[in-house]
């Protein structure tokens, strides 16, 4: 917890200029609530709204960027009086993190912000699922960013290539990581990582750790000379962000071969596009020209399955494929709408994992290596 | 009788008629073998005497069993004497004294009043003589009506112990007191004077009669409660007490001699009872008022309330010439115009003489009668008790919060004038939570429930099987449990949760029931009170109610009918009648403190909602204070004050908003009507209203 002792001015001196930038961001918004509360008004924060109506698809970028509308939360205002003093608490925190110049999980900022209200039992927070969405409304209040409010998610996500990178003046070479492989942190910005020596072509990304780990022991990526991620389903900001440093300075094509379902449709639009949640981060974060590998829905049929790899839809599987279907960046896309119509009438899904009952190794040497050779990808 | 022998026309003991009961029955099996003629049935064909008659049905007159018996007999005695004082415009009264008798289950039952006293040649026959009264043949407001309830307590008493009724009765200061003992001869229905030789006792006047009164054990108040201390008590000046000894049972709870006297004192604010109880325990329920109600008037009977047959009484009996004299002088609302058209409709003429009219004519004159239309009666012989001695009333008796009252204006049923009153009192908890360890241990020892869950439910006002359960759960206690056999350390532990329980959910409507302001303690289900209560739907007035049950909460109702002739359900007036113009009243009185109470509420949700949204604002400023001083160093303190200066303006603002119809209301001027009185819930001021002496129940 921040201690006022910190706030000397020879810490002050030792500050980035974003952490400035972010420090009077945070500063602005608690003499707003002195101000209109010594003028006897009601004090409330604008807050832009991360909703799927407040998202725009920008076509010319190809990113879901973030709209204008805001919601207002005000403290006099039964419903909204407990968020309203909780986002003052995540700021307070924040504040004294930057100024300590450490960072922290959220899980750790949650536990530093708990506590009980004098004089009731009420605690501020009651679990961290109370804290999470209140640290992205501050993202979004402050117009910061999770890394500059010094905050990182618990990190999720391995990497394996021919690459060799810096991280906090550390060398680290990827081709040498073993079978566990570089666990990516989730703080990825530059001047903490730095790539130093890539002569890796492409990056495939692979869904979970489980198929990450078939690709990693066949050596994959030594044989098609490429580095080789997976995000432990949909991917953390961190394996995101460096997925998108991969594309912008380095000049890799990002594959990614994730489930055929909703779910892996939803994984593959938040990689090239943004999240409708963090909408406001795509431009850092989207990877406009990601292609999808598979699985597709055509493959029951291309690679013979047998009937034992079919999961059945269940009717939130079709609603969710009818709303991806509906999303503005998918309905234009032809390919997509008949790959979505047909996991529909098949009435099932496939995981990666269902290739293994052809053969083991059958996805590493069969079926990636000819999509790769036939360029089969969807946009 | 009581010889078996068959001479049935023997003089017998009055004693002995119970035996007869017996012997007549086995005689009958015995003949039944032989072949019966007309003339030997003939030989056991006589007449009945009333008082034999009801010797033998007791339970129609209310003495069905030892407890009802204690109850009946205090009511008829307290009934009678309340209407003697009204009558003569005294204000009432009255001492009730219940003693216990050496010998299991006896009792002596001494009701005194102040009234105006009884001619001493009218005493036997008052005490004495069953259907004897001056109530039954006149159509006027009164508690009692037949003239059978005294008369028949006496009897009981004679029949289960064999002591005569004693009564004592004094008409001026300066007249003796007139003292009678009483056994009443069943067979003829005729009083027997036992003292003096067959001519009663005079007792002088003055302190010569205050030693002889002392000196013979005679029991007498002499004198009222002082009035200051220290002052000379004043006189008793006139007034009747009887005495009856009987055999009862006495038992607190519902359906008590206790519940009785609280519910009269509800309903009789003028009036002053003294309680003393068989536990010796003295409790007084103090006037509120010293203006005695209207006088009821006396009526006569409406045209479309008489029924053929005693129409046809009528006529034979009247000595009046003509018809039209007949109609105008026997009926009200019958004007010569009106008297014509009756005639016109009959067939016959005004001048036709009364004694003439036969059953065909009788006939059609009352079908006449049914078509003609007639002014409804005059309702001004109705005395209400009025809304604000209802709240009086009720504000002395049972304590609550809220308290609203509505009298309805008369209306008529079969010809009968009638109106209906309706008191409310919401809030106050429970007798459970405040039950005395003592009262408790008392009660249990005396229950003849056989769960402790049935006691629970049959002893307390107002707890439902809902609250019976939680109380029992939270006492540790099986249901089934018997409560009788309950050792000391168990009842502490039952009293420990029945103080600690939270009932208020739990509990549900109590429904007072009155009619001409006797209180009805039986045969709820069949009243149409109940029934009219059940009906209606209390949700709508902020109430939680299943179908068709009595609502819930804590919530005490009275409903009072005053009319001329109340329609019971049987003659041991127990319930009232349903008609659709009495369901009517019923309903309206109903909706009318049923709105009040909505609004009071609706307000009361309101207050605690705008308390509550206060007290979540006012939760959290100080943790925004502390976070905005830590992030910019402003002054906690005042960015805290100034705060709570908004949150104080936000709440207050809300707090005085809008009334349920969306008007803007001010604190000022936020009038639920002048029927309606607003206790604050200061428990001192709760207890103010309260004469009920300590550790009381009910």
């Amino acid at each position: 917890m921040a201690k006022k002792t910190t706030k000397s001015k020879s810490n002050g001196e030792k500050l980035s200029g974003s952490d400035r930038k972010t420090l009077k961001a945070i500063q602005g918004a608690a003499d707003e609530v002195a101000k209109t509360a010594g003028g006897k008004r009601k004090p409330h924060l604008d807050i832009p709204s991360r909703t799927l109506s407040n998202v725009r698809f920008n076509k010319s970028r190809k990113i879901i960027e973030m709209g204008k509308g805001t919601n207002r939360r005000e403290l006099f205002n039964l419903g909204q009086a407990k968020s309203y003093m909780q986002t003052l608490l995540v700021m307070k925190g924040c504040k004294g993190l930057i100024e300590r110049g450490k960072t922290d999980t959220i899980r750790a900022l949650y536990y530093g912000l708990k506590h009980k209200i004098k004089p009731t039992t009420e605690n501020t927070f009651e679990d961290q699922g109370e804290c999470d969405p209140i640290i992205e409304d501050t993202e979004v209040i402050l117009d910061a960013l999770r890394e500059e409010l010094h905050l990182r998610a618990d990190k999720k996500g391995d990497m394996v290539g021919n690459l060799v990178l810096v991280d906090n003046g550390d060398e680290i070479d990827c081709t040498r990581m073993g079978s566990g492989g570089y666990g990516i942190p989730s703080i990825v910005e530059p001047d903490t990582i730095q790539f130093k020596e890539c002569s890796a072509k492409f990056v495939l990304h692979v869904e979970k750790g489980t198929v990450w780990q078939r690709f990693n022991e066949d050596k994959f990526w030594k044989k098609h000379n490429c580095i080789l991620t997976h995000g432990g389903g949909q991917p953390p900001r961190g394996v995101r962000r460096l997925l998108n440093r991969f594309a912008n300075e380095l000049k890799l094509p990002v594959y990614c071969l994730l489930d055929n379902d909703p779910w892996g449709y939803y994984i593959y639009s938040v990689i090239k596009q943004g999240s409708i949640n963090l909408a406001y981060e795509s431009q850092r974060m989207a990877i406009p020209k990601a292609r999808y590998i598979g699985l597709r829905s055509k493959d029951y049929t291309r690679c013979q399955l047998t009937e034992s790899v079919e999961i059945q839809l269940t009717d939130n599987d079709r609603k969710r494929a009818k709303q991806i279907a509906a999303y503005p960046w998918f309905r234009s896309k032809k390919p997509w709408q008949t790959e979505i119509d047909l996991m529909l009438k098949n009435g099932f899904k496939l995981e990666v994992e269902a290739l293994v009952s052809k053969d083991i190794s059958y996805v590493t040497e069969e079926y990636v290596p000819s999509r790769l050779a036939d360029r089969d990808f969807l946009d | 009788m009581g010889a078996a022998t068959g001479n049935a026309r023997t003089k017998a003991k009055p004693a002995a008629s119970g035996n007869g009961a017996v012997s007549n029955g086995a005689k009958r099996n015995e003949t039944a073998r032989k072949r019966v003629t007309a003339e030997s049935m003939a030989a056991k064909q006589r007449d009945i005497s009333v008082s034999e008659f009801f010797a033998k049905n007791r339970h129609l007159l209310g003495f069905d069993n030892p407890r009802k018996a204690l109850l009946t007999t205090v009511k008829e005695a307290v009934d009678n004497s309340l209407d003697a004082c009204e009558e003569a415009g005294l204000v009432p009264e009255v001492w009730v004294h219940i003693e216990s008798m050496t010998g299991k289950d006896r009792f002596k039952v001494g009701v005194q009043d102040n009234g105006p006293g009884i001619v001493k040649k009218q005493i036997p026959l008052i005490f004495g003589k069953l259907l004897y009264g001056s109530k039954f043949h006149r159509l006027r407001m009164s508690r009692g009506q037949q003239g059978i309830g005294i008369s028949a307590a006496g009897m009981y008493g004679m029949l289960t112990t064999g002591k005569p009724v004693k009564i004592l009765s004094k008409v001026s200061i300066r007249k003796p007191i007139h003292y009678y003992e009483i056994q009443i001869d069943t067979k003829k229905n005729k009083p027997e004077i036992l003292n003096g030789r067959g001519d009663g006792v005079d007792i002088s006047p003055g302190a010569k009669g205050f030693q002889y009164i002392e000196k013979h054990g005679i029991e007498w108040v002499t004198h009222y409660d002082a009035v200051e201390e220290g002052k000379e008590p004043k006189e008793v000046r006139s007034g009747t007490r009887v005495t009856i000894e009987l055999e009862a049972r006495y038992q607190r709870g519902r359906g008590s001699v206790d519940e009785y006297l609280e519910q009269t004192a509800i309903a009789n604010p003028h009036v002053t009872l003294h309680y003393l109880d068989p536990e010796g325990n003295l409790s007084t329920y103090g006037r509120s008022t010293t203006d005695l109600p209207d006088e009821p008037k006396e009526i006569k009977p409406h045209p479309y309330g008489v029924e053929l047959g005693r129409l046809m009484t009528m006529l034979k009996d009247s000595s009046d010439t003509t018809m039209a004299q007949f109609l105008g002088g026997s009926f009200s609302r019958v004007s010569p115009g009106v008297a014509r058209r009756i005639c016109e409709g009959a067939g016959l003429t005004v001048r036709s003489s009364p004694k003439r009219i036969g059953r065909q004519e009788a006939d059609s004159l009352y079908q006449s009668i049914q078509e003609t239309k007639i002014k409804a009666p005059a309702t001004d012989c109705l005395s209400p008790i009025g809304e604000d001695l209802i709240l009086k009333g009720l504000h002395r008796v049972v304590p609550g919060e809220f308290y609203v009252a509505a009298t309805r204006p008369p209306s008529v049923y079969r010809g009968n004038p009638f109106l209906i009153e309706v008191g409310l009192v919401y809030g106050g908890g429970s007798t459970v939570t405040k039950i005395s360890y003592e009262v408790l241990a008392e009660l249990l020892s005396q229950t003849d429930a056989r769960t402790l869950r049935q006691f629970i439910i049959n002893t307390f006002d107002g707890l439902g099987p809902d609250a019976a359960d939680r109380i029992i759960k939270a006492s540790g206690f099986g249901t089934r449990q018997s409560p009788s056999k309950f050792k000391s350390k168990q009842i502490a532990k039952l009293h420990e949760a029945m103080r600690n329980v939270n009932i208020s959910e739990g509990q549900s409507m109590q429904v007072l029931r009155y009619a001409n302001r006797v209180p009805l303690q039986f045969q709820p289900a069949g009243c149409a009170i109940t029934q009219a209560v059940t009906k209606m739907n209390w949700r709508s007035y902020g109430l939680s109610q299943s179908r068709g049950q009595l609502p819930g909460g804590p919530i005490n109702i009275m409903v009072h009918m005053a009319s001329v002739w109340v329609p019971f359900t049987s003659e041991s007036k127990e319930a009232i009648a349903s008609y659709p113009e009495i369901e009517k009243e019923l309903r309206l009185g109903l909706q009318a403190v049923g709105r009040k109470l909505g609004m009071y509420l609706r307000r009361r949700k309101r207050v605690s909602q705008e308390g509550e949204r206060r007290n979540i604002f006012l939760r959290y400023l100080r943790e925004i204070a502390t976070a905005v001083h830590e992030i910019n160093g402003s002054d906690e303190k005042k960015v805290y004050d100034d705060l709570l200066h908004v949150a104080q303006r936000v709440t207050s603002e809300a707090d005085a908003k809008f009334d349920d119809r969306g008007k803007r209301v001010d604190e000022a001027d936020e009038d639920y009507g002048d029927n309606v009185l607003v206790v604050s819930q200061d428990p001192v001021e709760l207890l103010g209203g309260q004469t009920n002496s300590e550790g009381r129940l009910f």
